[in-house]
């Protein structure tokens, strides 16, 4: 088990988010957190990153666990650097002022100085060619969908193998979005661990091995895709139907 | 040849005025003017560093002038002055020993800018804003409240080691140290913003949030860049101590880190060549409006109206210097430069100089 979360328990100031989830990730899967806003898929991601404040939701109870070893100590820039472990931000967070070579460049702050790059940088290129078109262009001025994809090529720059995305869907045309979901699965079969929060339940199942549904900060269904696409209740209240 | 040209330019330039100082050629008030110029580089760059290049905002700089000056001036006085009993190193060591004096007054302005670093963890804006003002009046208070170095009434004694210095050699030593620390300043920003840190500093100042997942520490980063600005902003008061051969709590409130601000903003946030060039302007032009007759000449359409009115230079000064600042907010609210450095602007200087 490469991730575990068991029994998490997270408070923003006094509201609880998390009610006591468990879900875990196996290497090599793409696993999905489905469910409502306000649900608590966020809260999820973002107590496994241990983002800095204000965002910093607080872990009252439980335990995460990489690899079986605890990491509620660790900082957050720790945690990518030991663990391999990159976030992708909902929002993108990418740095509007630098180029989006910058951007991957800065990307690789705590790997080892003097390495050379170049080969990843193509790799990310020729995942994403549009941004390599625009490699020497302000970040803040790409289009939606092409600033999604510099966020999930700065991600993987900085040597991750296990890849959580916070709403990658968000704001993107419907053909932006196939493609970045088909990206994801290339990345996948090429040995990428992917935990996947997404509001668009559909898409997520569809891509994704096996998926946890959240609502108001309680796990209410688990199981493969198979079986939360067939089940009646998700099917209800997520899948239009 | 290019590599080195810019070094030579600035080698003989500081020769050229060291010499000119030297022979009488420049009064002590020029001479004054040069070193007030060194050291609001000093402190425009230094500023630029937290302010303009990672983004926070801080308006107690002055703070860390204060701590390096009274550090380095209380040490100096121990070492060659007689204030304390016997000086404690011979008048000939003094060469080596007032940049080693100079230094630690820097050292321990960097260690006290942890008052500031540490809650700019969970704080920023506005808010790390008022903290920063916050420690500026406490380390002024502080320093008022220490009657063994002369509380509120100033502390003075340190001349002493200028003129064991001249009596080494009768030269400006205490512009040849200024000249000196001002490269050094300039070099050790350029260096810090183009290291691997640096481009934290970057990452910060763009977006906290994903310079963490980004892996960039961002407390650490915090801590070197305030530490390295507070230590440098240090050195500046340390040598200005030396200068001026009195020091005042009340010299640096908040009006001094008020002008350091000044100047940053004038020059543009995060540009090293802009902090350069408006520390420049704005110390001439505090010394041009300095004259009655230019203030008289400035103000006669208003005596015309008023002729009861007589502004006086020192007033009008101040009237003057803010509103120059909000026509540049106004019209040119990025500065002079921008965040960009002087090699953007005219490529052919990147052959001599870069600023990045």
């Amino acid at each position: 088990m490469l991730l575990s979360i068991e029994n998490l328990e997270v408070k923003y100031g006094n509201i609880q988010a998390l009610h006591g989830i468990s879900f875990h990730v196996n290497e090599g899967e793409i696993v999905t957190l489905i469910g409502a806003n306000g649900a608590g898929k966020t809260t999820s991601l973002y107590s496994i990153c241990r983002l800095p404040p204000p965002e910093a939701p607080r872990v009252i109870a439980g335990d995460i666990k990489f690899h079986g070893e605890s990491i509620l100590k660790t900082r957050p820039s720790d945690i990518v650097k030991q663990f391999n472990m990159a976030l992708v931000p909902e929002g993108r967070h990418i740095f509007g002022n630098l180029t989006v070579m910058e951007n991957l460049e800065i990307a690789t702050y705590s790997r080892e100085k003097g390495t050379n790059f170049d080969e990843e940088y193509q790799r990310i290129f020729d995942l994403f060619p549009r941004l390599h078109e625009r490699r020497k262009q302000r970040s803040e001025s790409l289009s939606g969908g092409e600033q999604q994809m510099l966020a999930v090529g700065r991600a993987l720059m900085t040597g991750c193998n296990f890849l959580l995305l916070d709403e990658p869907s968000m704001g993107l045309a419907p053909l932006l979005k196939y493609e970045l979901f088909r990206t994801l699965k290339k990345l996948n079969e090429e040995g990428m661990t992917i935990l996947l929060v997404e509001q668009n339940a559909n898409l997520a199942l569809h891509l994704a091995h096996r998926g946890y549904v959240l609502d108001t900060g309680e796990i209410a269904a688990e199981g493969t895709s198979e079986e939360l696409l067939g089940n009646p209740d998700v099917k209800k209240a997520y899948l239009g139907g | 040849m290019t590599k080195y040209s810019l070094n030579i330019l600035i080698a003989v330039f500081a020769i050229l005025l060291l010499s000119m100082a030297h022979f009488r050629f420049i009064d002590s008030y020029i001479q004054i003017v040069v070193m007030t110029i060194g050291i609001n580089i000093m402190m425009a760059t230094s500023l630029n560093l937290v302010n303009g290049n990672m983004g926070e905002f801080t308006c107690g700089h002055a703070a860390f002038m204060c701590v390096g000056a009274y550090v380095s001036s209380v040490l100096s006085v121990f070492c060659f002055g007689s204030k304390f009993g016997d000086p404690l190193l011979p008048a000939a060591s003094v060469l080596i020993v007032f940049p080693i004096i100079l230094l630690i007054g820097g050292g321990v302005a960097a260690v006290s800018s942890l008052l500031v670093s540490v809650p700019s963890f969970k704080t920023r804006d506005d808010y790390l804003a008022i903290i920063s003002i916050a420690v500026n009046y406490m380390i002024i208070s502080a320093l008022e409240n220490m009657d063994f170095i002369g509380g509120s009434r100033g502390f003075q004694g340190m001349k002493d080691t200028v003129w064991a210095m001249v009596d080494i050699f009768d030269g400006p030593w205490m512009m040849f140290w200024v000249i000196n620390f001002t490269i050094l300043t300039v070099w050790v920003i350029r260096r810090f913003i183009s290291s691997t840190y640096g481009k934290g500093v970057n990452a910060i100042c763009q977006d906290e949030v994903a310079a963490e997942i980004m892996s960039v520490n961002t407390n650490k980063i915090k801590i070197i860049n305030f530490m390295v600005a507070a230590g440098l902003a240090g050195c500046a008061g340390g040598l200005y101590a030396h200068i001026i051969g009195y020091v005042n709590p009340q010299s640096f409130n908040i009006l001094k880190s008020t002008e350091a601000l000044v100047m940053v903003y004038l020059g543009g946030m995060g540009s090293l060549s802009g902090a350069i060039i408006s520390a420049v302007i704005f110390t001439m032009l505090l010394e041009v409006l300095r004259s009655q007759a230019i203030i008289d000449g400035l103000m006669s359409p208003f005596t015309l109206v008023f002729p009861d009115w007589e502004p006086s230079a020192g007033v009008i000064k101040w009237v003057m210097i803010p509103l120059l600042l909000v026509v540049v907010m106004q019209f040119r609210p990025e500065g002079i430069m921008g965040n960009r450095e002087l090699g953007d602007i005219f490529p052919w200087l990147k052959k001599f100089y870069r600023f990045k």
